[in-house]
């Protein structure tokens, strides 16, 4: 086992270090760097002159080619220091520490909301299959899936915050709080959470769709093996059946969908976020490249591949713990 | 056996050739009534593309012009399919009124809908019609079936050029993806040793890194955005699933008899790979790239919303959505185009599904 998890962190260290190269790389290419961009398109006026500007990349380090670049930065990182935002003249800790509440409170509660519902659908689909409650339901289920987010999002927002307007039904249109921050504390988690609805709610279906469409066909595979016939055989109710005899072998393939959605977990979703400017991960990185705001573009790198790597990881040892026959080594 | 007997299975035989896999397979596809809706969907929106000048737009689809006959439509595909002398005889793009004074004689057929996706139709463009309405004015009215935009361009004639990229879009980038992914999964899997743990490490890199994020990123490398350039970034970002499943195919298929036995009969790696193994790998690594288009179209969409699609003039769905996000009240400049790539991505789905189905022998056998 120790010997297992140990080439598994070293392989995920090398893949580390190639996915960082290579996101460097290629920050680094774009064209453009944080003082140009920055500066030049919100002021031209403010525009540095060349000596500021050399002077200023090289209190950055940017006047050297990358591959040394990269090499100063993955040397600090080793030593527990993800750097400095150029643009926002923050430590990229602090920086993903204040966008990940709001990204959770968004994606945990979806990821809550989509097994909580899409177990039960799932069941129910299985245990009706084929009747016409069970096959609109899946035809629902299936346009749901194909259902882009995007087009999702501005739908809600023109049914909520437009024709609903100065109805008790409106709904904000984005952002995460419309109160100052020494409004009363219960005030403050009702607006939040009165702003959290929609984007909730469009992180919430597809993932939804998707997963009770999942457990559904793996439950008809299971179904038509022989130890359900006997279960059926020897008298246990339908229900029985599905749920203890059933669904229990069909944990694997849940785990390893569990296990990769680690990083969509914390990472957020770039579309709704931008859509609702909610201020979470998703919408710092796309900021960040917008920005050429390098430190950030990488760190956030850095934490998705880990996130990602430990997920994979994660979901291969639940397997042995779920599947008592399956041996990690 | 007699002689007679011999003959008489041989007819048989003749008569009842054994069913291909492709036929097959074809033979169970067309039983499913909602793959077959949505296979002709697919034709419905190829058929838009193709005859999308003729069915929006400004320009006659023929004319007869001093004497000589012409297709401006062309214009819409490529700007020099459209003849020069249109240029010369200064008509700056507007025929109605330019044709007839120009040459009394000349006759023209002209696009079903007369509206223009790249400008706004002004008045009098056709003669006693009234100029697109622009701003929140523009509801779908008898002339813009799908409303005008904030400038007062026609939606439908957007809708219908835009066809043309959302299908291309699917095709260009999966077509690419899959050859990648295709390739990848065939040289590890057949491989196998060091090959296959270089082409697994480098599946497993380009899936660690969130799609969209390196999209964004290659974008903005590449300067001067083509919808081009944008199909090979997707394609060139989306090919890791393909891979993984060639892969196992492949795998799977290296240690069968056929492989064996082509391998005795002297075929070079080469060979055995693409003509042996590949064709009864295909069946498997078609559905996911049928999905693959489905999602490349989602991310067209989603970069076009995000406004880091193809430049304008490109008339692209995601593009009309794009406008719409500051001007939530116009509800025609979601509606439309919204409907329009959902349609579109399920139709894709649900041909990927019916393709699974006929061709997973595992799915056959659950329904008997």
């Amino acid at each position: 086992m120790v010997a297992y998890l140990l080439r598994r962190v070293l392989l995920g260290l090398v893949t580390l270090v190639v996915i960082t190269l290579m996101v460097y790389g290629l920050a680094r290419s774009m064209p453009g760097n944080p003082l140009t961009v920055q500066l030049g398109e919100s002021d031209p006026s403010r525009k540095l002159n060349p000596e500021d500007q050399q002077r200023m990349l090289e209190i950055y380090g940017l006047d050297k080619p990358w591959p040394i670049g990269y090499v100063q930065w993955i040397s600090k990182v080793i030593q527990g220091d993800l750097g400095r935002s150029i643009t926002r003249k923050q430590p990229v800790t602090q920086l993903i520490g204040e966008r990940i509440g709001p990204t959770v409170l968004i994606s945990g509660t979806a990821l809550f909301l989509t097994w909580f519902l899409a177990i039960p659908l799932g069941l129910y689909a299985s245990a009706r299959g084929g009747r016409i409650d069970e096959r609109f339901t899946g035809l629902v289920l299936y346009a749901l899936y194909s259902f882009p987010t995007f087009v999702a999002a501005l739908f809600l927002q023109i049914i909520f915050a437009v024709w609903l307007r100065d109805t008790r039904w409106e709904l904000p249109l984005f952002g995460m709080s419309d109160l100052s921050s020494d409004a009363p504390f219960y005030a403050r988690c009702a607006d939040v959470a009165w702003h959290a609805i929609l984007p909730i709610t469009c992180q919430t279906y597809v993932v939804l769709a998707y997963n009770s469409r999942f457990i559904k066909a793996n439950l008809e595979e299971v179904v038509r093996q022989d130890f359900i016939r006997t279960a059926r055989a020897k008298g246990a109710g339908p229900w029985r059946v599905l749920v203890h005899h059933a669904f229990r072998n069909t944990l694997i393939p849940l785990v390893t969908l569990l296990g990769l959605s680690l990083p969509a977990l914390v990472g957020g979703s770039v579309i709704i976020e931008q859509i609702f400017t909610w201020p979470g991960m998703g919408r710092l990185f796309f900021e960040s490249i917008r920005e050429r705001d390098y430190p950030t573009i990488m760190g956030l790198t850095l934490m998705f591949s880990v996130l990602t790597l430990v997920g994979q990881l994660l979901a291969d040892l639940l397997y042995s713990i779920v599947d008592p026959r399956v041996n990690v080594e | 056996m007699s002689q007679e007997n011999l003959r008489v299975t041989e007819e048989i035989d003749a008569a009842n050739p054994s069913q291909g896999f492709w036929s097959d397979a074809w033979q169970r596809y067309r039983r499913r009534p909602i793959g077959m809706l949505a296979l002709g969907f697919v034709l419905f929106l190829t058929f838009v593309a193709l005859f999308a000048p003729a069915i929006a737009g400004t320009k006659p689809v023929i004319c007869s012009y001093k004497g000589d006959l012409y297709f401006p439509c062309l214009g819409y595909f490529n700007r020099s399919w459209e003849s020069p002398i249109f240029t010369k005889d200064k008509f700056r793009g507007t025929y109605p009124k330019n044709l007839k004074q120009k040459d009394p004689e000349s006759w023209a057929v002209w696009p079903l809908v007369f509206q223009d996706p790249y400008r706004r139709v002004r008045e009098n463009e056709w003669p006693g019609r009234r100029e697109n309405p622009s701003r929140d004015e523009g509801h779908p009215n008898r002339l813009n079936l799908f409303g005008t935009d904030q400038y007062g361009v026609d939606i439908f004639a957007k809708m219908v050029h835009g066809t043309t990229i959302a299908l291309l879009v699917g095709f260009v980038s999966m077509g690419l993806a899959g050859s990648i992914g295709v390739l990848v999964g065939a040289l590890g899997g057949y491989f196998g040793g060091w090959v296959d743990m270089i082409t697994s490490r480098l599946t497993e890199i380009v899936m660690c890194i969130p799609t969209l994020v390196l999209i964004l990123a290659l974008i903005a490398v590449v300067e001067k955005p083509t919808i081009w350039k944008t199909m090979a970034i997707i394609g060139a970002t989306g090919w890791t699933g393909i891979a993984r499943l060639t892969r196992a195919e492949f795998l799977r298929l290296r240690q069968t008899e056929f492989v064996m036995a082509a391998r005795a009969t002297g075929a070079g790696s080469l060979r055995i790979m693409f003509r042996h193994i590949l064709p009864n790998a295909l069946a498997p690594v078609l559905v996911p790239i049928t999905f693959g288009i489905a999602s490349a179209i989602l991310v067209e969409g989603s970069l076009s919303f995000l406004g880091f699609g193809p430049p304008p003039p490109t008339a692209s769905w995601g593009s009309v959505l794009n406008s719409a996000r500051s001007n939530l009240q116009l509800w025609w400049l979601v509606v439309f185009p919204g409907v329009g790539i959902f349609l579109t991505v399920l139709a894709y789905n649900l041909v990927g599904e019916g393709l699974q189905e006929a061709t997973d022998p595992r799915l056959r056998e659950a329904k008997k």
